[in-house]
C-alpha cells in the first residue's frame, strides 16, 4: 500500500460507519450497474436467434422487423416476435429481466380476473411484467424509476464536478490574490447569491428549451458561488505558513504554488462537500421537473412521476416508487457524507509520532 | 577570493502600521558578502534580522512590507550585477532557489506535509532543469540526501515529512535548498527549533558543505557562538540598524559598541560559579511604534548621555571594522585623511 498511514486510518474509520460504507457500496454498484441499464430494462431484446443466426439488438441500429420475418419494415416488435417463435422450437428470442423501456408505451388488451378491461394506470402485476405497475400512458414505472435514477446520477455528479472546479479555483485565487480582488469578488459574489437559483433556472426554462446539457449548465452558472467560501480561507490558512514561503524560495510560481502546495492541503473540504452536494443536485433536478422546467417529456425524472402520482393519488404504485426511490437515493448519499466527515475529521485522529 | 557576491547598501524595508503610518523594521542596512566567505548577522528577536534575510529574496509579505531604499546586488563571476531590488518579480524564479536559497527557521513547517520526501526533491529539479528525465531527477535527490548524510536515502525518499524527525527534516530542507547549487546560501536561524546535540550536527553539515561547494553562506542567527563557530565576518544588527560589523576575531575580542558588549558578557560560560547571576541587558527593545529619535540603544544604555539624543553615525574604526555609536567618535578613521587603507 503506497497510502500514509493517516490516510489508511481514516479510510478504516469510513468502513466501520456501516451505514455510510453500505451506502457507497449500494449507490456505487446501482449506478455502475445502471450504465448498462439498456441489457436489463429494454423493448429490445437481449438475445434473438432466426435460422441458425445470432443478433444481438440492444445496442446499435434498429434492426427492422423484415429481418425476422414479420412484415412490419420499422423496428421489431420483440414481444410479438416472442409470441410468433412460441411454435419454432429452433428460434428464440430471449427478452430482458423487464421487457419495457422509460418510453414504452403498453397497449396490450389486458384484462382483471373478471374479464373487465384494464386502462392505465395498471396496478403492479407479475404476469404482465409490470412489477410496478405503469403510469397513466401506459410506460412500465420500474423502467421509469430505473431510467430517472440514471439521469439523475450523471447530472448529479457533473454538476458536482462543475461546481466544485470551479467554485474551489475562485475560492483559491480569491485567498491567493487577496486585497482588493478578493473584497470586490466577495462583494460580486454576495450579490449573485442573493439570486434563487430555482427562480432562475424556471426563467431560463422559459426562454431556452430545457436539456441535460443545458440544464446542467444554467445550474452550474448559478451554484458554484457557495462553494468559493470554504476554499478561500483555507488558502488564506494555507499560504501564510511556511512551507509556502520555502517553495517561493526555491523558486515555485503562484500555479505551482497553487496545485501543488494549498490545493492539496486542502483537499479535504472538498472531498466532504461531495455527497451533499450529489443529493443538492439530484433535488434540484427534481424539483425543476416536477415544475414542468426540468427535462423535458418523455424523458423519465423524479419530479415527473412525482407530479403524476400526485394527480393520481389512489393510484399509489406511483407515487409510492417514486417516493421510496428518491427517498433511498437521498438518505444513502447523506448516511455516505456523513460517515466522510466522521472520517475525515482531524480531531478524531491525531497521530503523534 | 575577497571578490563580493552580494552587496546590500543602505536597505530600508518599511511595513505598513496601523493608518498610514510606515514603521521602519530595518533602517540603513549596508554589508558585502565575500565569494566563498560566510557572514552572520545577530541581533535580538525583532531586531530585524529575518526583515532582512527575507529582502533578500524578496519575499516580504506582500502587501504589508515594502524595500523603500537601497540595492542588493547580486554579482556573478564574469562580474555582471544585478539589483535584486529592481530585478523583475517574473524573472525572480531563475534566481530563487538556483542562485540564492533559503533555509528556515522551523523545518517542522518548511516542507509540504502532503507530498513525499523524493516528490519534494524531484519538484525542484523539474523547476529549475525542466529537460532532465524522470531517472537522473531521482539520481540527483537520492544523491542529495546521500550528501545531508541521510542514512538509507531510497528509503527515505519514500517518507513524507511526518515520519522524519526535526533533525532529518532540517536536513531535508538543507537538501531542497541545495538542490540547485546555489551560489549563496542564506540560512535563517537554521538550529533554532533543533536540540543542542543536533544544531551542531547540522552546523558542521553546512560548514562541510560550503566549503565543498564553496558557496557563499549568510547566517542569520541570535547566538553569537554559532557565528564564531561558523563565519568570518559579523553584523551585529540592534533594532533595525547596524550596531557594529566586521571581522569576527576583532568583535569578540575587542567589542567597542555597549550592546555587543552587553551580548557577549550574556553569554552564560561553563566556568562562572554554579548558581550565579547571569548578566542580562536590561530592559527591551524599543518598539516600531514609537522609536527613540537617536540612538536607538540609548534607553537601555549604562553610558547614554546628552549626545546620545542625536543619532550616531556608523563610523569606520579600521579594516572593514564599523560601529555606531558616540562614545567611539573619537576612533574614528577620517576616510579622506587616510584614504583607503
Amino acid at each position: 500500500m503506497f497510502l500514509s498511514l493517516t490516510v489508511r486510518k481514516k479510510l478504516k474509520k469510513f468502513r466501520s460507519i456501516r451505514r455510510g460504507y453500505y451506502s457507497l457500496i449500494i449507490l456505487t454498484s446501482l449506478f455502475v450497474l445502471s450504465l448498462g441499464l439498456e441489457l436489463f430494462m429494454n423493448r429490445r431484446a437481449v438475445l434473438v436467434k432466426y435460422e441458425g443466426n445470432y443478433y444481438f439488438p440492444t445496442y446499435g441500429d434498429v434492426i427492422p422487423g423484415t429481418t425476422f420475418g414479420l412484415e412490419s419494415e420499422f423496428e421489431t416488435n420483440y414481444h410479438e416476435l416472442k409470441e410468433l417463435f412460441k411454435d419454432h422450437p429452433e428460434n428464440y428470442v430471449l427478452m430482458p429481466i423487464v421487457p419495457y423501456d422509460q418510453y414504452f408505451t403498453d397497449l396490450r388488451d389486458i384484462r382483471d380476473e373478471k374479464g373487465n378491461k384494464l386502462y392505465p394506470p395498471r396496478p403492479p402485476n407479475a404476469s404482465t411484467e409490470h412489477y410496478l405497475g405503469t403510469d397513466t400512458t401506459g410506460r412500465d414505472i420500474l423502467a421509469r424509476v430505473a431510467y430517472a435514477f440514471r439521469s439523475s446520477m450523471i447530472f448529479a455528479l457533473l454538476l458536482t464536478l462543475i461546481i466544485i472546479v470551479v467554485g474551489n479555483s475562485v475560492g483559491c485565487l480569491m485567498g491567493y490574490i487577496g486585497g482588493r480582488f478578493d473584497i470586490l469578488t466577495q462583494r460580486l459574489l454576495e450579490m449573485a447569491s442573493g439570486i434563487h437559483v430555482l427562480l432562475c433556472a424556471i426563467f431560463f426554462a422559459t426562454i431556452f428549451p430545457p436539456s441535460l446539457w443545458s440544464l446542467l449548465f444554467l445550474l452550474g452558472i448559478l451554484s458554484w458561488m457557495g462553494y468559493t467560501a470554504d476554499m478561500r480561507v483555507l488558502t488564506f490558512r494555507e499560504k501564510a505558513k511556511d512551507y509556502v514561503t520555502a517553495a517561493r524560495g526555491l523558486g515555485a510560481g503562484h500555479l505551482r504554488i497553487m496545485f501543488k502546495y494549498i490545493i492539496p492541503n486542502s483537499i479535504v473540504v472538498i472531498i466532504m462537500a461531495l455527497p451533499f452536494q450529489i443529493s443538492s443536485g439530484i433535488s434540484n433536478l427534481t424539483a425543476l421537473s416536477y415544475l414542468g422546467f426540468g427535462l423535458p417529456p418523455p424523458e423519465a425524472n423524479f419530479g415527473e412521476l412525482l407530479e403524476q402520482g400526485q394527480q393520481r393519488i389512489n393510484e399509489l404504485w406511483i407515487l409510492g416508487s417514486a417516493v421510496a426511490t428518491l427517498v433511498a437515493i437521498l438518505v444513502m448519499t447523506t448516511f455516505i457524507g456523513e460517515a466522510l466527515r466522521e472520517a475525515f475529521d482531524p480531531k478524531k485522529h491525531t497521530v503523534y509520532e | 577570493m575577497s571578490e563580493v557576491i552580494l552587496s546590500v547598501n543602505e536597505l530600508a524595508v518599511t511595513f505598513r502600521g496601523e493608518g498610514k503610518k510606515r514603521l521602519t523594521a530595518v533602517d540603513n542596512v549596508s554589508f558585502d558578502l565575500k565569494r566563498g566567505g560566510s557572514l552572520g548577522i545577530v541581533g535580538e528577536s525583532g531586531c530585524g534580522k529575518s526583515v532582512t534575510a527575507l529582502s533578500l529574496m524578496r519575499l516580504l509579505p506582500k502587501p504589508a512590507g515594502d524595500i523603500a531604499r537601497g540595492s542588493i546586488v547580486l554579482s556573478d563571476t564574469e562580474g555582471n550585477a544585478v539589483d535584486l531590488v529592481k530585478y523583475p518579480q517574473k524573472k525572480l524564479h531563475k534566481i530563487r532557489g538556483k542562485r540564492v536559497a533559503m533555509i528556515f527557521q522551523d523545518p517542522s513547517s518548511s516542507l509540504n506535509p502532503v507530498h513525499k520526501i523524493g516528490k519534494q526533491l524531484m519538484e525542484v529539479y523539474k523547476l529549475h532543469f525542466p529537460k532532465m528525465s524522470y531517472e537522473q531527477r531521482h539520481r540527483e535527490a537520492v544523491d542529495l540526501l546521500r550528501r545531508v548524510d541521510i542514512p538509507s536515502p531510497e528509503r527515505r525518499m519514500l517518507d513524507f515529512p511526518h515520519n522524519l524527525s526535526g533533525g532529518m527534516k532540517q536536513r531535508v530542507v538543507i537538501a531542497l535548498a541545495l538542490a540547485c547549487k546555489p551560489e549563496v546560501l542564506i540560512a535563517d536561524e537554521p538550529t533554532t527549533a533543533l536540540d543542542v546535540t543536533v544544531q551542531e550536527q547540522i552546523l558542521s553539515l553546512i560548514k562541510g558543505l560550503q566549503r565543498e561547494t564553496g558557496m557563499s553562506l549568510l547566517l542569520i542567527t541570535h547566538d553569537v557562538g554559532v557565528v564564531a563557530e561558523m563565519c568570518d565576518d559579523v553584523v551585529v544588527m540592534y533594532a533595525g540598524r547596524v550596531a557594529e560589523k566586521g571581522a569576527i576575531r576583532d568583535i569578540i575580542d575587542n567589542p567597542q559598541h555597549p550592546y555587543t558588549k552587553g551580548l557577549l558578557t550574556s553569554i552564560p560560560s561553563l566556568s562562572s560559579a554554579p548558581k550565579a547571576r547571569l548578566s542580562t541587558i536590561e530592559g527591551s527593545v524599543p518598539s516600531l511604534y514609537d522609536m527613540p529619535q537617536g540612538c536607538r540603544f540609548a534607553n537601555r544604555c549604562d553610558l547614554a548621555e546628552q549626545r546620545c539624543e542625536q543619532q550616531p553615525a556608523l563610523g569606520r574604526l579600521g579594516d572593514g571594522r564599523y560601529v555606531a555609536c558616540h562614545k567611539v567618535a573619537h576612533q574614528v578613521v577620517r576616510e579622506e585623511a587616510h584614504g583607503s587603507s
